[in-house]
């Protein structure tokens, strides 16, 4: 032991202690990371995001609202934003999780487990693509992710032109409400993907000054803002094609209402209204559609 | 006036072994007199209350007032002719003196009248028939235990003027004013007649209160008769095994108990 | 007892319950009517009362009509249903639990009610019954529910132990349910979730008259049983005993008012989904100008609990404009305070 310089040995304790010290995110001492081959996404969006990069056949599991593509259904579940089944998850022997950023408990007990992260934020359209291109570098798909964000870029501008030049319908988007009354209605406030593309759409979100996420919807607030056009937003299996019109018919108790007196309140069913993924291209044909039919007339 | 006859009693807990509370009780009150009721714990006496009072019905046997038996009657008719006095009262709720002698006129009035000025009346002289008229304004949980024990007996006197069932109306009270109780009771039973059956712990109370007592042990009575031949040394060595002392005290006026010790 | 001055002052010899009972009934009817004729004409929205009820423009047409039957009125009357039938629902139950501290809420009507809710919402359920839709249905359902469970624990209580056992009972029902409520919010996907969070703060915005109509029922049925109680009740808060002694039957009384105050609360949940500290406060508030001979406060609490009601759901509406709070987090900003006040009142 003698014969080992003492320079040596500092070193070798310093380096321990400097090691230890930054130890806490794995990633970090990762100098040449391995392409990630087991994927958990637990964000339905990074699911899809996954899949239209190519990279489909490399993830491990979902979360359980995953639905598309329908190769999903053979794949493990794991939980959701609100409860992630942890020890499931561990179990698949992932070697990336893509997690909400608000998921603070999961992401604490990822780090003990040693297991990277991908950390997803949900916030405007932009971030869409953005984050395709973000996940398309983590995960070694850099070209294929850059090639589908911006196909998705150049679509997105193509319902933006094609809507150019036509006047901007004040538009009440909502997103929720009972079903079968004006109640708890939940409308778009100015913030958020579904905002952006409401705007890009052709239509102006009629409570865009209240800066809000989502704003709960009074029905002094409907009638005093009178929107042109109302817009609701179903997914899932939340109102059957037999309730289409009866629900349409609940906001005959506004006849004021432009949107109500000229025939304008649409009910649009889809998941992609709800997921800020690829997707949103249809979510955002679909919108721009219902609000200017004329430039879609062929 | 009151008449029990051979009343029995047991509580029953489901399929479990009857408890057996009281076997063939009887005794009779007259009007105007005041009989105390006598037995340590566990003798059956509260039940012995409850049933007088109505709200329990016994197994065999009755009680009857002025002829009436008390399980037929109805409730309201039977509560206008006796009123309980409680051993202490809780108010959850602010309310006045007068407020509580008030609600002794329940029983007297239908589901949505009001009091009438009869009613006040009927309720001010109780008060004063108690010595508290003067409290009649303040909040009864400001009341003293002495005061408040008056104006709850002046709220059974505003309720039934014939006959008064006071369970343990002193226990909770310090000794002065268990005598200013027992002062009062003596003085509304001597100026209106008024008839009371009094269950007490205290002796004395009994023996300066009561013409005649009835001493209940294990559900039976063991004896029953005026107060200076039932309330004897060897009745008391029975009913509390306890070895006392009973002589009449001449400033007192009347017998006086000393409790010496256990008898075992 | 510095406090005792104030309490002393207010029971000076007395006038007879039946001159009180009145100018209870007149300050505090005049108090709620004018609640109810001058809400509806306030708001965000400036409104004129001459063009909601200017026949030449139609209808269809008029925005301030609108905005009148539509978006206030409907919302004021529910205000008025609840706040009464909060405020009673806690006159009742603090007497029959002989505790100032309970609320509609201890027993787990509220809980029922919140469940049923719940239940609707996370498994999307979507049907139209008695002029109601599934949520209001199935929230009065579950509030029903509850009450039975209670009731049924109640009803096979021994004697004498009648309050602790209600108490234990009421509190157990609403732990369980609460817990209930948890594993239906877990089974929600986020969505769901956002509208149970929704529900639960309160929402009086009601925009049509058939729920109305369909609470009162309920509510009718509450206040015809809790007519002839009001005397009873006074009886039964100072003991049991002394008011069966007194002619009170006190297990009829008893039922009859739970389920009375139950109904009334499970349908003014059911309406406009929980709303906090009015059952708790609107009781003690109105003691302390009335007294507390419940034929003065059962009815002094109702108008004050709608008035009340209204004037918080008015302030949700206006106070951020053009947003809207719910109207469970003005009636906690104002409800907290006062209630600790009361506390610190008492001691």
């Amino acid at each position: 032991m003698a014969a080992v310089p003492k320079i040596l040995n500092r070193i070798a304790i310093v380096a321990a202690i400097v090691m230890a010290t930054t130890g806490g995110s794995r990633a970090n001492l990762q100098v040449r990371p391995e392409l990630p081959q087991r994927i958990i996404s637990l964000v339905p969006a990074t699911t899809e995001m996954l899949f239209v990069m190519g990279a489909g056949g490399r993830i491990a599991g979902v979360s359980d609202y995953d639905r598309f593509p329908a190769d999903v259904a053979k794949l493990p579940k794991v939980g959701g934003l609100l409860d992630p089944n942890v020890e499931r998850l561990i179990s698949l022997k992932p070697d990336l999780v893509i997690v909400y950023d608000t998921q603070t408990d999961l992401k604490q007990q990822l780090d003990r487990a040693r297991i990277p992260m991908f950390r997803y934020a949900h916030r405007g359209l932009a971030d869409i693509t953005q984050t395709l291109r973000a996940l398309g570098e983590r995960i070694g798909n850099k070209a294929a992710a850059d090639t589908a964000a911006s196909g998705i870029e150049a679509q997105l501008d193509a319902v933006r032109a094609r809507v150019a030049g036509r006047p901007k319908l004040t538009t009440l988007l909502v997103f929720g409400r009972d079903p079968g009354a004006l109640r708890h209605i939940d409308a778009s406030g100015g913030i958020g993907f579904l905002h952006d593309v409401l705007e890009l759409a052709g239509g102006t979100d009629v409570l865009g000054d209240l800066k809000q996420q989502s704003v709960d919807v009074s029905t002094e607030m409907v009638l005093r803002r009178a929107p042109q056009v109302i817009l609701e937003l179903h997914y899932g299996e939340s109102l059957t094609a037999a309730r289409v019109d009866e629900e349409r018919k609940v906001w005959n108790a506004l006849p004021s209402v432009p949107a109500v007196k000229n025939n304008q309140v649409y009910l649009l069913r889809g998941d992609e209204f709800v997921i800020p993924g690829p997707r949103i291209v249809i979510a955002a044909e679909r919108i721009a559609q219902t609000l200017h039919p004329e430039s879609f007339a062929r | 006036m009151l008449t029990a006859t051979d009343v029995s009693f047991s509580y029953t807990r489901g399929r479990r072994a009857a408890q057996q509370v009281l076997r063939g009780v009887s005794f009779a009150v007259e009007r105007g007199a005041i009989v105390g009721l006598l037995g340590p714990n566990g003798s059956g006496k509260t039940t012995l209350v409850r049933i007088v009072a109505g709200m329990l019905r016994p197994d065999s046997g009755r009680v009857t007032l002025d002829g009436l038996t008390v399980s037929d009657m109805a409730r309201r008719e039977l509560a206008r002719r006796v009123a309980v006095v409680p051993q202490e009262t809780y108010t959850t709720f602010d309310f006045s003196v007068i407020d509580m002698v008030l609600m002794g006129r329940y029983p007297h009035l239908g589901p949505f009248e009001l009091e009438r000025p009869a009613d006040l009346d009927i309720a001010r002289n109780a008060l004063r028939a108690t010595g508290t008229e003067s409290l009649e304004s303040r909040p009864f949980a400001t009341l003293s235990g002495g005061e408040k024990q008056r104006v709850i007996i002046a709220a059974a006197l505003a309720q039934a003027s014939d006959m008064l069932l006071l369970d343990e109306p002193t226990t909770a009270l310090d000794i002065g004013y268990q005598f200013e109780i027992a002062a009062l009771l003596k003085r509304l039973n001597t100026e209106h007649g008024t008839t009371m059956v009094v269950s007490t712990h205290d002796l004395n109370l009994a023996a300066a209160l009561c013409s005649r007592v009835v001493l209940l042990k294990a559900g039976s009575v063991i004896a029953e008769g005026p107060t200076r031949d039932t309330l004897t040394a060897a009745n008391i060595g029975l009913l509390y095994d306890v070895d006392a002392d009973v002589h009449f005290h001449a400033r007192a006026g009347h017998l006086m108990v000393v409790p010496l010790g256990r008898t075992q | 007892m510095a406090g005792h001055s104030n309490v002393a002052a207010a029971y000076r010899p007395r006038r007879a319950v039946r001159v009180r009972l009145a100018w209870t009934l007149a300050s505090f009817g005049t108090l709620a009517v004018l609640a109810c004729l001058l809400a509806p004409l306030a708001g965000s929205t400036p409104i004129r009362l001459s063009a909601v009820f200017d026949r030449s423009i139609p209808y269809a047409d008029n925005i301030d009509a609108q905005i009148f039957w539509v978006a206030r009125l409907p919302r004021v009357l529910a205000a008025a249903l609840v706040g009464s039938s909060l405020a009673l629902a806690g006159v009742v139950f603090q007497a029959l639990l002989r505790n100032p501290l309970a609320s509609p809420d201890t027993l787990g009507v509220s809980a029922g009610a919140s469940l049923g809710a719940m239940i609707a919402i996370t498994f999307n359920l979507d049907f139209s019954l008695l002029g109601l839709t599934a949520v209001p249905f199935a929230s009065f359902i579950g509030s029903f529910g509850a009450l039975s469970i209670v009731y049924g624990l109640s009803a096979a209580r021994r004697r004498g132990t009648s309050t602790m056992v209600l108490l234990l009972g009421g509190v157990t029902v609403q732990a369980l349910l609460s817990a209930v409520i948890a594993f239906v919010q877990y089974l929600a996907d986020f969505t769901q979730t956002f509208r149970n969070v929704r529900w639960l703060m309160g929402s009086l915005d009601v925009a049509s008259y058939p729920p109305l109509v369909a609470a009162l029922i309920p509510m009718g049925i509450a206040w015809l049983g809790l007519a002839t109680l009001p005397r009873t009740l006074d009886l039964i808060s100072v003991g049991h005993d002394s008011a069966a002694a007194r002619g009170v039957d006190v297990d009829r009384a008893e039922r009859v008012a739970l389920v009375s105050a139950s109904l009334a609360t499970g349908a003014a949940v059911a309406l406009s989904g929980p709303v906090s500290f009015v059952g708790l406060i609107a009781p003690h508030l109105v003691r302390l100008i009335v007294g507390s001979d419940h034929r003065l406060v059962l009815p002094a609490a109702a108008l004050f609990g709608a008035a009340f009601l209204i004037g918080c759901d008015l302030v949700a509406r206006t106070i951020i404009a053009p947003l809207e709070l719910p109207v469970g987090i003005i009636t906690a900003i104002i409800g907290g305070p006062v209630f600790l006040w009361l506390l610190f009142r008492r001691s």
